[in-house]
C-alpha cells in the first residue's frame, strides 16, 4: 500500500505523465474513430453518383432507372453525351458511369423472342418462325475511374447485373405470354410480379441484432485504441523505474527489503489500478463523448462482468510487459524505444490499426500471437457478438498467462540483479 | 571484552570478467558502539564490502555475519537491524522530505504513528524541520544529504553503514552529520563510516581499516594506525604511504 500511495503522489506531480497516460489516449482514441468514419463507412454504407447515358432512348433505359431509383447504394445521374461521360470519369469528378448502348431494348426483345420460339418449337407448341439475321447479345458498358475501390467495382457490377437479370425475366415471360397467346387467342397478358419469389434478410449473428450493432469506427476504434494506450502504460512505468533505479531511491528500497519484490509487486498494483482507469475514461468517451461529434455510440453488449474481466486480464498483460521492459532495461532511451516501437508492432498485427480480416493471411496467422489481438477479439466478441464469458476464456487466460510471464521474468530478473 | 557486531571471515569476490578480485581474503572484526572507519583509495574495494554486508552481493568465499547472524541466510533480519544510508541521494525528487521519509518508514514496516513521531524529532535534529514539507528537489545539496541520512536511521538500527555521507556538503552541514554520529555512537550505536576524507575519519573514528586492491592494509584504532608508519604526522600521510601515491581511477 505504501508504494501504492507513493507511485500515486508520484504520477499527480508528473504532468507529462498524466497527459501521455489520460490526455494522450483520449485524443488519440477521438481522433481515430473521426479519421477512420470514412473508411469504415465505405465497408458497409457505399454510397455512389453513377453517370447513366442512355443511348438506347426506349423501354430498357427507362426500366434501368428505376430500377436504380430505389437502390440505397446507387445514384444514376443521366448524361447521355458519351464524350462528356468519359471525361467526368476520367477527370474523377464521377467514379463511374453506366453506358446503355442504342437498340439495346429492341435487341433485347428480339433476343426474348428467339430464346422463346426455340423452346416453345421444341416442345412442338409453335412452328418455327424465320431467322434472318443472328441476333448477338447487347453489351452495356461500365466505365470506371481507375482510382475506385475494389469493393466500390463490385457493389456497381454486382447491381446492374441484378437490375438486368430481373429485366431480362420480365421480357422473357412477356414474350412467353405473347406466343402462346398467338396460338390460343382470347388468352390475356398478366404481369406476374417477380420481386417477392426470393427474399434474402440480412441480420447480425448476435443476440444483440436488436440494437443494430456492426463493426463501425467507434465499435473497432475505442476498444482498440484503449488497449494500445494500456500497454503504452509500460512508458512511465518503465521511465520512473529506471529514473529511481538511476537516482538510487530503487537501491535504498532493496537495502530495506532485501529483493525487488515489494517494489516491483507495488508498481504493477499501482499501474494495473490506472490501466483499469485509462479503460474506463476510454469507454466513457465511446459512449457520451463520440456522438456528440457526429459518431455512432459505443455500444457494449449485456456481458458486464465479462467486459471488467477482460479490462482486468489486458490489464495485468500491459501492466507486466510493461514492468519486464522496466527491469529489463538499463537505460531510459534503450526501454522507451524499444517498449513503445514493439507496442506498435503488436498493436499492428494485433489489428488495432485496421481490422485482421483485411489483413493478408501471414499477417492474419501471426496476428494470433499478438496480446492485443486478444484482448481485441474478446472486446469484439463482447461488443460485437455479446458473448458469453466461456466464449472468450482461452483469449483471456492467454492474456493472464501473458502477464504472469512477464511479471515472474520481471522479479527473477530484478531479483538476479540484486543478490549476484 | 567488547562484542563483535561485525565479522568478515576471509571473503574473496571477483567480478565476472575483472582479471582480479574486487575483495580478496579480507577479514576483519568491528565492535559494538565504535565508529569503524573504512577506508582506501578508488577500487579498494569499499563498495563491495559494503555491497556483500548489505547482502546484495554474495561473496564468492567466506562468511560475513552481522549482529551475531550470517548474513547469506539470516539477510531480512539482519536488514531490519541496519541502516544504510548510499552514496547516491537516494531519495525521491516529487515527493517531500516528509512524504520520502514515512514512505521509507513504512517499507521498514514501521506504524505511522512511530514513523510520525520519529520524523519530527530527526527534521529537528537536522534542521530541516521547516522544510518537512517542501519537494526534496527544491533542496541544496547539504539539506539533501541530511535527508538521505535520515532515512537511513528512521527504523533506529544497530548498526549505521554510511557511504561518503558529507560528499558534497558545505561545512555547516558536514559539522551537524559529524556531531550527530558521534552523539550516536555515544548510546553504542556502530557505524560503519566509509570515506575519502582523511580529516573526518580522523574526527569521528574509534578504529580505521585502510583497504588498497582488495586487500586490507592495516586496522586498527586511530593511533594503533599511526604507529604501523611511525615518523608521519597525519592519517593522510600514513594512507599515501600505504596505498601510494598513483592515482587511481
Amino acid at each position: 500500500m505504501a508504494t501504492i500511495y507513493k507511485e500515486f503522489l508520484l504520477l499527480v506531480r508528473d504532468p507529462g505523465g498524466m497527459t501521455l497516460l489520460f490526455l494522450m489516449p483520449l485524443a488519440l482514441v477521438i481522433v481515430m474513430a473521426l479519421v477512420q468514419d470514412a473508411p469504415f463507412r465505405d465497408y458497409q454504407e457505399i454510397k455512389l453518383d453513377v453517370l447513366f447515358a442512355d443511348l438506347d432512348h426506349d423501354s430498357l433505359g427507362t426500366r434501368i432507372q428505376q430500377a436504380f431509383h430505389t437502390s440505397p447504394n446507387i445514384n444514376l445521374v443521366e448524361n447521355n453525351d458519351t464524350a462528356v461521360v468519359n471525361d467526368l470519369v476520367h477527370s474523377g469528378e464521377f467514379k463511374a458511369a453506366i453506358i446503355l448502348p442504342a437498340d439495346a431494348s429492341k435487341t433485347l426483345r428480339q433476343k426474348s423472342n428467339r430464346v422463346i420460339n426455340d423452346v416453345l418449337v421444341n416442345a412442338g407448341l409453335v412452328a418455327e418462325s424465320p431467322r434472318p439475321v443472328e441476333l448477338t447479345g447487347i453489351r452495356i458498358t461500365i466505365l470506371f475511374d481507375p482510382v475506385i475501390k475494389a469493393n466500390y467495382k463490385q457493389v456497381l457490377s454486382a447491381a446492374i447485373e441484378k437490375i438486368l437479370t430481373g429485366i431480362q425475366a420480365e421480357w422473357i415471360l412477356d414474350e412467353l405470354q405473347g406466343q402462346l397467346s398467338e396460338n390460343k387467342p382470347g388468352t390475356k397478358k398478366i404481369k406476374p410480379d417477380l420481386s417477392g419469389l426470393i427474399t434474402i434478410d440480412q441480420t447480425y449473428a448476435s443476440e444483440n441484432a436488436a440494437t443494430e450493432l456492426e463493426l463501425n469506427s467507434v465499435q473497432h476504434n475505442v476498444p482498440a485504441w484503449t488497449m494500445f494506450a494500456m500497454f503504452f502504460i509500460l512508458y512511465p512505468l518503465a521511465g520512473n523505474y529506471i529514473k529511481e533505479r538511476e537516482e538510487g531511491s530503487l537501491l535504498r528500497l532493496r537495502l530495506i527489503s532485501g529483493s525487488g519484490l515489494p517494489v516491483v509487486t507495488g508498481k504493477f498494483a499501482f499501474y494495473f489500478g490506472i490501466c483499469l482507469l485509462q479503460f474506463v475514461l476510454m469507454i466513457l468517451v465511446g459512449i457520451y463523448v463520440m456522438p456528440l461529434i457526429g459518431l455512432k455510440a459505443l455500444i457494449l453488449g449485456s456481458n458486464i462482468t465479462g467486459i471488467i474481466i477482460t479490462a482486468c486480464s489486458v490489464a495485468i498483460a500491459a501492466t507486466g510487459y510493461g514492468t519486464l521492459i522496466a527491469v529489463y532495461f538499463k537505460t531510459p532511451q534503450q526501454a522507451l524505444s524499444f517498449g513503445s516501437i514493439s507496442v506498435v508492432i503488436l498493436s499492428a498485427f494485433g489489428g488495432v490499426w485496421v481490422p485482421v480480416y483485411v489483413m493478408p493471411g501471414v499477417l492474419q496467422q501471426i496476428s494470433r500471437f499478438s496480446p492485443l489481438n486478444w484482448g481485441l477479439e474478446s472486446f469484439n466478441d463482447l461488443f460485437l457478438r455479446d458473448a458469453e464469458t466461456i466464449l472468450i476464456l482461452p483469449n483471456l487466460l492467454k492474456l493472464i498467462i501473458f502477464g504472469a510471464v512477464t511479471l515472474a521474468a520481471s522479479i527473477f530478473i530484478n531479483k538476479s540483479r540484486t543478490v549476484s | 571484552m567488547t562484542n563483535a557486531i561485525v565479522q568478515v571471515d576471509n571473503i574473496t569476490k571477483q567480478y565476472r570478467g575483472s582479471p582480479q578480485p574486487a575483495v580478496s581474503n579480507l577479514s576483519l572484526k568491528i565492535n559494538e558502539g565504535s565508529v569503524f572507519g573504512l577506508l582506501g583509495p578508488n577500487g579498494a574495494g569499499k563498495s563491495t564490502l559494503v555491497m556483500m554486508m548489505c547482502g546484495l552481493l554474495t561473496p564468492d568465499n567466506g562468511s560475513i555475519s552481522l549482529l551475531g547472524m550470517n548474513v547469506k541466510n539470516k539477510g531480512a533480519a539482519i536488514r531490519k537491524q541496519v541502516g544504510v544510508a548510499p552514496q547516491e541521494i537516494a531519495l525521491f525528487p516529487t515527493l517531500t522530505a516528509y512524504e520520502n521519509l514515512f514512505y521509507f518508514g513504512r517499507m521498514y514496516g514501521l506504524d505511522a504513528a512511530v514513523i510520525k513521531e520519529r520524523i519530527e524529532s530527526y527534521l529537528t535534529t537536522f534542521d530541516l524541520k521547516e522544510k518537512a514539507n517542501s519537494r526534496v528537489q527544491t533542496f541544496s545539496g547539504g539539506m539533501k544529504r541530511r535527508l538521505n541520512l535520515i532515512a537511513a536511521l528512521l527504523h533506529q538500527p544497530k548498526l549505521i553503514i554510511l557511504d561518503e555521507p558529507t560528499s558534497g556538503v558545505d561545512v555547516q552541514s558536514r559539522n551537524v552529520i559529524l556531531d550527530f554520529l558521534v552523539e550516536l555512537a555515544a548510546k553504542k550505536t556502530t557505524i560503519i563510516y566509509s570515506s575519502h576524507l582523511l580529516t573526518e575519519a580522523e574526527r569521528i573514528c574509534t578504529h580505521l581499516a585502510i583497504l588498497d586492491a582488495g586487500k586490507l592494509i592495516v586496522a586498527g584504532t586511530p593511533g594503533q594506525v599511526m604507529d604501523a608508519t611511525p615518523g608521519h604526522e597525519n592519517l593522510e600521510q600514513v594512507f599515501l604511504t600505504l596505498t601510494g601515491k598513483n592515482i587511481r581511477d
